[in-house]
């Protein structure tokens, strides 16, 4: 009892003592940064770079996931028939497909379903189509399927009299998946290299301030300084280098999303692009997460290694 | 408060420091340490701070052996002791009072209650006009001033003190020492190395070691 209330009363005081110091912490480390300055700058634009690169990475990798995920929930095969049938044939047709394994919805989409559904893909650029003397569009049954079940599904359409042509995305859907995995691979290498020399950056970063204020250090050690007040200037340094960046990185992906955003939403409004919103905060938040912790650990790191010197 | 049984330090060219060194320290005590320049003056604070360890016998201070591999029980000791180092080791870029603070930044104090008693330190030496002042633009004596002000801001139960007074002159030397020696009235333990005997007698009350060849001889003072 005597023994956990030592403890707590240990843990209130290193509590009280880091509250109670908070201002000096932030202006050792303020001192420490203007020691250095310009390799603090330096390091501040070489983090916020890496970062950046990083989260290009991520936002490709994220932008083709939200595709994939996207057509696969609205996976279907557009089947397109003969021009001389007649109606009843047609109804015939759906029947058949109906009661095929894996299909969920079977439904016929006419020539002028088909020129409004063009004019919603293509958004602004729709006025292409008032040049056009007649509606160029077939009709063509739209099956709606359970992905798992696409292979059987074209084998028993092509099987259905009047059956023209059937057009599925899984062409498509493999090379965006690809893409979204490569992007993915990629990504993780980068976020791992990322942290690397994110680390090597700010450990000798802090490794230069030690080195630089070894005398005061020294000075501190022989008051009988404890540890975590020596090292809590140079985790906040190394954390000012990291959030530095980061922030730096987040104006750069911020300013680039908002590009790509606008070149793609004109030309290609059909692609299924996450929300600019969400996707710009959720980077955000994940750039300022890592340089946090890369900033700690980086820190951590360059103490230790001076530490152990 | 002190306990020394035949301590040694040999220093690793081969000098010895000091030799079988028996002593008691009681707390309240004041104990001024003389002799020649290398006569083992500083090395005896040294070892008291856990900054060198006895070669050979037994030393306490305030109740932590020093010995290695205690770097953390040695680490707390020295958080009870306030030290004035020879070549005073204040932080440059810094101000008086900011000096005097970082002394007792760990301590657990209030940063107002920190600040208040830096200044009545600062005042207590003769710098309350100068607590602002970079340490780099304060002549030699007045550093001096803000060293010892930073160790009795840290209200330690044991003072060491190199050379506290050594570029003083008279009267401001004779103003540290009576500071110093009026700490016992807050059961200070204060051991202060130091050339000038002349004031010793003076001062009237306190514990005389003579420090010669590494080997001590005491006298009792008034």
């Amino acid at each position: 009892m005597k023994t956990a209330s030592y403890i707590r009363k240990g843990w209130v005081d290193k509590v009280n003592t880091i509250i109670n110091n908070i201002g000096y912490f932030i202006k050792e480390a303020k001192t420490t940064i203007k020691i250095n300055l310009m390799s603090n700058i330096l390091s501040i634009l070489s983090i916020g770079l890496i970062l950046f690169f990083a989260v290009a990475t991520l936002s490709g990798w994220w932008m083709s996931s939200h595709v994939v995920e996207a057509l696969e929930n609205e996976a279907e095969i557009n089947v397109y028939f003969k021009e001389d049938i007649d109606k009843d044939k047609i109804e015939y047709m759906i029947k058949n497909i109906e009661v095929i394994e894996g299909v969920e919805d079977v439904r016929l989409v006419d020539e002028n379903e088909a020129y409004s559904r063009m004019e919603d893909i293509l958004g602004k650029e729709a006025k292409v189509l008032e040049y056009l003397n007649e509606n160029p569009f077939s009709p063509y049954i739209e099956v709606g399927i359970d992905l798992e079940s696409i292979e059987s599904i074209v084998e028993d359409l092509k099987n259905i009299e009047g059956v023209e042509q059937i057009r599925d995305n899984r062409e498509i859907l493999d090379k965006i998946r690809n893409i979204a995995a490569l992007l993915e691979t990629l990504g993780y290498i980068f976020i791992a290299a990322v942290g690397v020399s994110t680390l090597i950056i700010v450990s000798h970063i802090i490794r230069t301030g030690i080195y630089e204020n070894r005398e005061q250090i020294n000075t501190l050690l022989l008051l009988g300084a404890p540890d975590g007040f020596i090292a809590l200037p140079f985790i906040l340094e190394g954390l000012i280098l990291t959030l530095g960046g980061g922030l730096l990185a987040s104006l750069m992906a911020f300013l680039s999303l908002k590009y790509v955003y606008s070149a793609m939403t004109g030309p290609l409004p059909f692609i299924p692009l996450p929300e600019f919103q969400s996707m710009g905060s959720n980077l955000i938040v994940i750039i300022m997460f890592f340089s946090a912790a890369f900033g700690i650990l980086g820190s951590l790191f360059g103490l230790r290694s001076a530490g152990s010197q | 408060m002190i306990e020394a049984e035949g301590v040694c330090l040999k220093y690793s060219d081969g000098t010895m420091a000091l030799n079988n060194v028996d002593l008691h320290i009681e707390s309240g005590e004041t104990v001024y340490v003389t002799g020649p320049s290398g006569s083992g003056k500083t090395s005896l604070l040294k070892l008291f701070m856990g900054i060198e360890y006895p070669t050979d016998g037994k030393l306490t201070v305030l109740g932590q052996p020093i010995i290695r591999g205690q770097a953390s029980g040695i680490r707390q000791l020295r958080r009870s002791i306030g030290p004035v180092f020879q070549d005073f080791r204040l932080v440059k870029g810094r101000t008086a009072i900011e000096n005097v603070m970082l002394g007792a930044r760990f301590l657990n104090m209030s940063n107002r209650k920190l600040k208040e008693s830096a200044v009545s330190v600062l005042a207590k030496v003769g710098l309350e006009k100068k607590m602002f002042s970079m340490v780099e633009h304060l002549s030699w004596g007045e550093c001096q001033r803000v060293a010892i002000a930073r160790a009795i801001v840290r209200k330690p139960k044991l003072i060491l003190a190199d050379e506290p007074t050594g570029n003083l002159d008279k009267d401001n030397a004779l103003n540290i020492m009576e500071l110093f020696a009026s700490l016992k009235d807050e059961n200070t333990t204060v051991v202060i190395t130091t050339h000038a005997t002349h004031l010793l007698h003076d001062l009237g009350e306190g514990r005389l070691i003579h420090i010669e060849n590494g080997i001590i001889h005491q006298e009792r003072l008034g």
